[in-house]
């Protein structure tokens, strides 16, 4: 509990300082009064929106005091206004959030239904030609950044076969679930595949070295069915690294869903982000990367804390500590 | 006789001297790993000399004209042309220089701050340690390609607001800014390690004999982290790779001479009409970064580094 605590303190620590460092960073430079009410709005625009702007959004206190009138803001989940699109941040969001949602849960999800049933093969039969033919897939796949992989795939599946259809508005799977799917299908595949192979490698090799310890001889000696050890046993000693890892990649993933968003011209919060940071759209960019920190830090704790679930050894020494 | 005493006291020497372990010949993974990286790197270094490798702004005429994709792969350009005839195998090739530099710099810098801050973290243990730790997360939490490109557009920004800063192009913004990313990760694993040394006996004995923190670090601690330093950071010089292209992706690049990530977006609008332009450059990406990955992956399993394989 206590180290639960600590964490959590640790966690919140990270938050507050990350979002204030980028709502600094976004407002360095800025320095004449009114500076950052004129990028804001971009282009030519009249000094009373200027001044009306500044006054509404207190640009011209210093950092902390507009850092509280935000963080109070988000708080009533009022994430700010977004001067070139003229909105509060809020109303265009949401349909964003949706979309690199659907991305990111797909991709996890397929990435995790392949890797796990194919690592704990690969273990079992190790070193037969399946399971070197199949390590030698993963390391290719793990290299192959999502730059190339998305032109890749685009051209194979879009372009030349023609399976499926340009990518068009059509998203939300109560609209039209064949649509939805056939839209998702190659930017989850771009994101899926090097997720997938980072995980059964990791997954394989921790699997490999459990399968040799004596717990594993004794219950296939007492005669536990080898499905049984394999799923039962071995499995469930062999998912620390990659519970760690999918905590640990959800930051890539987001990374990546940012270039294929921008690739296959979704709209989702990389492409927004995108676009944000590049037309200094302030609330924007707070607003899109706290979404983002948090989920971050969140899924980091939730993986801290679930290994004490998944192993009583550590709840047992952390109790101890 | 005597010569023969002589074999018979070779043949004896032989016999009892300990069967030599033949080296294994290293997999064809890394043996093409090697081969692919050196030789990108002479083509690049020395591009301007030889005779084959056209310069990255030549345009390729067609009976005296110049046209959109004019060439397919062929004997005249060995990758085909672009959308404005320039010889795709060419700017790859110059591609690659900036590239590599960028990603070299980006890890040297990487290195010694992610080291610096590693083995304070773990040497010392308490309150730095916290504080680290703290940083790294900061760090971390924010997804990599986000926080690069907040990072190399604030200082385009800002190169023109304070007038110091004037040195800063795209190519060292880029370095910066990778090597800022690369800090973390490498942070994080020096001080697993550091921590595992500490405990160890020779670093007790050299304590015991009255070696100050800063001896301790330099001579019994450092030394024995290279192996680990080197594996992460070439495993890491591919994910920098990876990501500068990223970065040139999504427009913040270098804009001259060329680079992979934005050969590859630039033909992204004719890919069915002319593969070529996007499917070389990205090829050449994805080579270097395998390579890489090969040669990480290679010596973490020497070094029996478990932390490197992310």
């Amino acid at each position: 509990m206590r180290y639960a605590l600590q964490r959590f303190t640790q966690f919140l620590i990270v938050f507050f300082l990350v979002t204030f460092g980028v709502m600094v960073f976004m407002r360095i430079g800025l320095n004449k009064p009114g500076d950052p009410a004129r990028t804001m709005l971009g282009g030519t625009v009249s000094q009373e929106l200027i001044d009306s702007t500044t006054a509404k959004f207190h640009l011209d206190s210093n950092y902390f005091v507009q850092y509280w009138f935000w963080l109070k803001g988000m708080l009533t989940l009022d994430f700010g206004y977004s001067a070139p699109n003229n909105m509060a941040v809020t109303t265009y969001l949401k349909p964003r959030v949706l979309t690199t949602v659907f991305l990111g849960v797909y991709s996890i999800f397929f990435a995790l239904v392949i890797a796990v049933p194919l690592a704990v093969y690969q273990a079992y039969k190790r070193d037969r030609s399946f399971d070197k033919l199949s390590s030698f897939a993963t390391f290719f796949f793990i290299s192959v950044p999502a730059v190339v992989l998305a032109p890749l795939l685009k051209y194979v599946f879009i372009d030349w076969l023609a399976w499926f259809p340009r990518l068009s508005s059509k998203i939300y799977p109560w609209d039209d679930l064949v649509g939805h799917f056939k839209n998702f299908f190659v930017p989850v595949l771009v994101l899926t595949i090097p997720l997938a192979a980072v995980w059964t490698r990791l997954l394989r090799a921790d699997m490999v070295q459990t399968l040799q310890s004596d717990f594993i001889t004794l219950a296939s000696a007492k005669g536990v069915p080898p499905s049984r050890v394999l799923w039962g046993h071995a499995l469930r000693n062999s998912v620390f690294s990659l519970v760690t890892s999918v905590g640990f990649q959800l930051g890539g993933l987001v990374g990546g869903a940012l270039i294929v968003e921008a690739y296959f011209n979704m709209k989702g919060m990389g492409s927004l982000l995108v676009v944000a940071i590049l037309s200094s759209d302030l609330f924007t960019v707070q607003a899109v990367s706290a979404i983002l920190v948090a989920c971050v830090v969140l899924v980091n704790l939730g993986v801290d804390l679930s290994y004490a679930l998944i192993d009583p050894r550590i709840r047992h020494a952390r109790a101890l500590s | 006789m005597s010569a023969t005493a002589e074999l018979i006291s070779a043949d004896i020497l032989l016999a009892t001297k300990p069967p030599r372990r033949r080296r294994k010949f290293p997999s064809l993974g890394v043996v093409f790993a090697f081969i692919w990286l050196i030789s990108l790197t002479v083509c690049t270094l020395f591009a301007a000399y030889i005779p084959f490798i056209r310069d990255y702004d030549t345009q390729i005429k067609v009976n005296g004209k110049t046209g959109r994709y004019n060439l397919g792969p062929g004997w005249t350009a060995w990758m085909g042309t672009d959308a404005s005839s320039h010889d795709v195998f060419a700017r790859s090739i110059h591609g690659a220089r900036i590239t590599l530099m960028i990603g070299v710099l980006a890890t040297i810098m990487g290195l010694v701050l992610g080291t610096i801050l590693g083995v304070l973290a773990g040497y010392f243990g308490g309150k730095v340690d916290r504080v680290v730790s703290i940083i790294v997360d900061c760090l971390l939490a924010l997804p990599a390609l986000l926080l690069a490109l907040l990072l190399v557009y604030r200082m385009d920004d800002l190169k023109s607001v304070y007038t110091w800063l004037g040195w800063l192009d795209r190519k060292w913004e880029i370095t910066l800014t990778l090597g800022i990313l690369a800090t973390a990760p490498l942070a994080r694993i020096v001080r697993a390690q550091t921590m595992g040394l500490r405990e160890r006996e020779f670093v007790l004995a050299a304590r015991s004999l009255g070696a100050k923190g800063g001896r301790v670090i330099l001579r019994e601690i450092l030394p024995n982290l290279v192996p680990a330093m080197v594996t992460v950071a070439i495993t890491g010089l591919g994910i920098l790779i990876a990501a500068e292209g990223a970065l040139a992706f999504l427009g913040l690049g270098v804009e001259r001479p060329v680079t992979w990530g934005k050969m590859i977006i630039d033909g992204r609008a004719d890919l069915k009409r002319a593969w070529w332009a996007t499917v070389f450059p990205a090829t050449f990406l994805f080579l270097t970064v395998v390579s890489f990955n090969m040669l990480g992956d290679r010596l973490a399993r020497r070094f029996d580094i478990r932390e490197a394989a992310i």
